[in-house]
């Protein structure tokens, strides 16, 4: 069962349906995590090259390209051909983290990751901006599937962080890792909030950030933050939720969903920015399915449809991803 | 729409006004936006609509017409300026642009908007889609042609040219791509982000009928859609339309910062004077 629909009062209509980050309310922000991470990575890692489809500047790479002019590559519109060459560089030994959209990354070079860059398991870090329904600019921009897609491609390690705090860790972390990786990413001002939650990104695992004895959310990407938020609040009716956080989607963290999934008498909620198919929801009733554990499970997740244009804030509560309509969810699946 | 004599566009020149002036109205309402593209193609899309191309604006389906794709979805408020000057669209709707549940959104899609024929945010798709529209309007003995609108930044998309040699290998006459050259793109200036130059001996090579024109010069366009209409070998034909970001509003014009525009309400109150009073100036 997806999410129900909502039936609270959505957020004022008709707010302008601008190219967007999710800052919610009440939240610090940090700006360009990940631009700013990989230029001070770069100092010590003289392998690191950037790279980038017409994009930079909306994936906040573009301060690593004023920071190191020669060590950046402006490939223009043509991702496929960024993919392809970012495969060709790391066979001669560079680390290049290649950027675009996330859904011109999965969409548009989805043959060209697989087999230039996947099976060869060349070392290429694929950094999406603008994941799920982070625009309201419809659904050419809307990245819904690229968790979906980029999961079923072998070798390949995908990621989706919550916050600024998790961003700066991972950067780190996917350089030091040998092998292909596609990691969503937020730019601009990003959330601030794992930081308060003595949180350390360690790659394909997944962290318990509270625990509860009602509900079991298994949170990835900001949806996270989204969850911990319900949490307080529904705590304020005397629900007490766990959150789990599972930043990597593969390899997934099995023992430890499994362990936490295992507790008896908590629902299982899974809450995503992706497509109900193919992404964190589908990844864990898998996974617990195959191991035969079978808690009272319900998915938050996008529809399996194109979406709407508009703004963003109504659109995501009208797909119910937003604090207000997973707190519905929650409430009417007690 | 019946062509208006050669040598008299002071029609046009007045379409075009509007065009632009219903851009801004559209890019006020978010104070931000793809406007300085809108001013540029303004003359171009007039041109397209009020004089080369076979529409019906009250029928927009009609099987007869030519075919317009907008392969640059951003341009999206370009589009919407064109089709309510021409009439496709009652101009009250102009302030739902990018609005929840507006027939206008930022991104031009096909099932939005009366007179959009394709879906386009994601570059790089017009002339592909061009491709096979062509083929099935010979494989129906239609004389309509297919038009469309490319961006430069857009011409790096390896599917342009796969087009490009799929449309000369069938002699796809009917189609008549459209740049608009206005030398930038979303990282900067299109010469420095990746060069595309020289195209018209790039595209001659691909085995196109090439034309380059300055595309806010309402004479010079009309005789290269004339010139693309008419020319008679068979090949698929491309007019390079070397356009002024801003054009008509002089403070937009080669700004630095011009793929997107954020502008105070100041200032678009100042965009609406000084498009008036570059009207009154402008020569033909
Ligand atoms: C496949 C794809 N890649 C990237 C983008 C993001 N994008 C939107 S407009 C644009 C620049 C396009 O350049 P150009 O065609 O010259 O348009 P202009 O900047 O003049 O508006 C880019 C990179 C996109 N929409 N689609
Ligand atoms: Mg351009």
């Amino acid at each position: 069962m997806t999410t129900p629909r909502t039936e609270t009062a959505a957020p004022a209509k008709n707010a302008p349906a601008i190219i967007a980050s999710s800052v919610d309310e009440g939240h610090r922000t940090k700006q360009a995590p990940f631009g700013e991470t990989l230029v001070s990575l770069a100092r010590t890692m003289p392998e690191i090259v950037g790279m980038s489809a017409d994009l930079a500047k909306y994936t906040d790479i573009h301060i690593f390209a004023a920071a190191y002019p020669d060590r950046f590559y402006q490939m223009g519109m043509s991702e496929q051909l960024m993919m392809t060459a970012a495969g060709g560089l790391a066979k001669e030994g560079f680390i290049p983290f290649a950027t675009t959209y996330a859904t011109f990354a999965a969409r548009r070079c989805y043959d060209f990751i697989s087999q230039a860059v996947a099976e060869q398991n060349a070392n290429v870090k694929i950094v999406g901006g603008l994941p799920g329904l982070t625009t309201g600019y419809g659904p050419s921009h809307q990245s819904t599937d690229d968790l979906a897609i980029f999961r079923a491609m072998p070798n390949l390690t995908v990621i989706d962080p919550c916050d600024a705090h998790e961003i700066e860790q991972l950067v780190p972390a996917l350089a030091k890792h040998d092998g292909p990786v596609y990691t969503r990413i937020l730019r601009g001002a990003v959330p601030l909030i794992l930081d308060e939650y003595d949180y350390q990104f360690e790659l394909g695992k997944a962290k318990l950030l509270r625990g509860g004895r009602d509900v079991l959310i298994i949170g990835t990407g900001f949806m996270t933050m989204r969850a911990l938020d319900a949490a307080k609040r529904l705590a304020a009716d005397g629900v007490d939720v766990a959150v789990l956080h599972v930043p990597t989607l593969k390899p997934l963290d099995e023992a430890t969903i499994i362990r936490e999934a295992s507790r008896t008498g908590r629902l299982v909620v899974t809450a995503e920015n992706h497509s109900c198919i193919g992404g964190l929801g589908d990844a864990v009733a898998g996974l617990l399915f195959r191991s035969g554990v079978t808690p009272a499970m319900r998915q938050i997740a996008l529809p399996d449809a194109f979406l709407k244009a508009g703004s963003l804030e109504v659109l995501q509560h009208r797909y119910g991803i937003s604090t207000d309509a997973m707190i519905h969810s929650i409430r009417c699946w007690l | 729409m019946d062509a208006p004599a050669l040598g008299d566009n002071s029609q046009l020149a007045e379409h075009s006004y509007r065009v632009r002036k219903n851009a801004i109205r559209m890019a006020e309402v978010h104070k931000q936006g793809y406007i300085a593209q809108a001013l540029g193609v303004a003359d171009v899309l007039t041109v397209m609509y009020f004089h080369a191309m076979n529409v019906r604006p009250e029928e927009p389906d009609w099987e007869g017409r030519d075919r317009f794709l907008l392969s640059v979805g951003h341009y999206g408020i370009a589009h919407y300026s064109i089709l309510t000057a021409a009439g496709y669209l009652p101009e009250e709707e102009l302030v739902t642009y990018g609005l929840d549940d507006s027939r206008l959104p930022m991104s031009g899609m096909t099932h939005y908007t009366p007179g959009a024929e394709m879906s386009g945010g994601s570059i790089g798709l017009g002339l592909p889609m061009a491709v096979g529209m062509g083929l099935g309007l010979k494989r129906k003995k239609s004389d309509s042609f297919v038009y469309t609108l490319m961006g430069d930044g857009e011409l790096a998309e390896g599917p342009t040219w796969e087009a490009a040699i799929s449309a000369a290998h069938y002699k796809l006459d009917n189609i008549i791509a459209v740049v608009d050259f206005n030398a930038i793109q979303a990282d900067g200036p299109s010469r420095e982000v990746m060069r595309t130059e020289p195209l018209i001996e790039k595209f001659e090579a691909f085995g196109f009928f090439a034309q380059r024109v300055d595309g806010n010069d309402l004479d010079a366009l009309v005789k290269a859609f004339d010139a693309a209409r008419e020319y008679d070998e068979p090949k698929p034909r491309i007019i390079i339309c070397d356009t002024q970001l801003g054009n008509g509003v002089h403070f937009l014009e080669n700004r630095e910062k011009s793929h997107f525009v954020r502008l105070t309400q100041e200032e678009w109150d100042d965009a609406y004077e000084a498009l008036d009073a570059w009207k009154t100036t402008r020569t033909r």
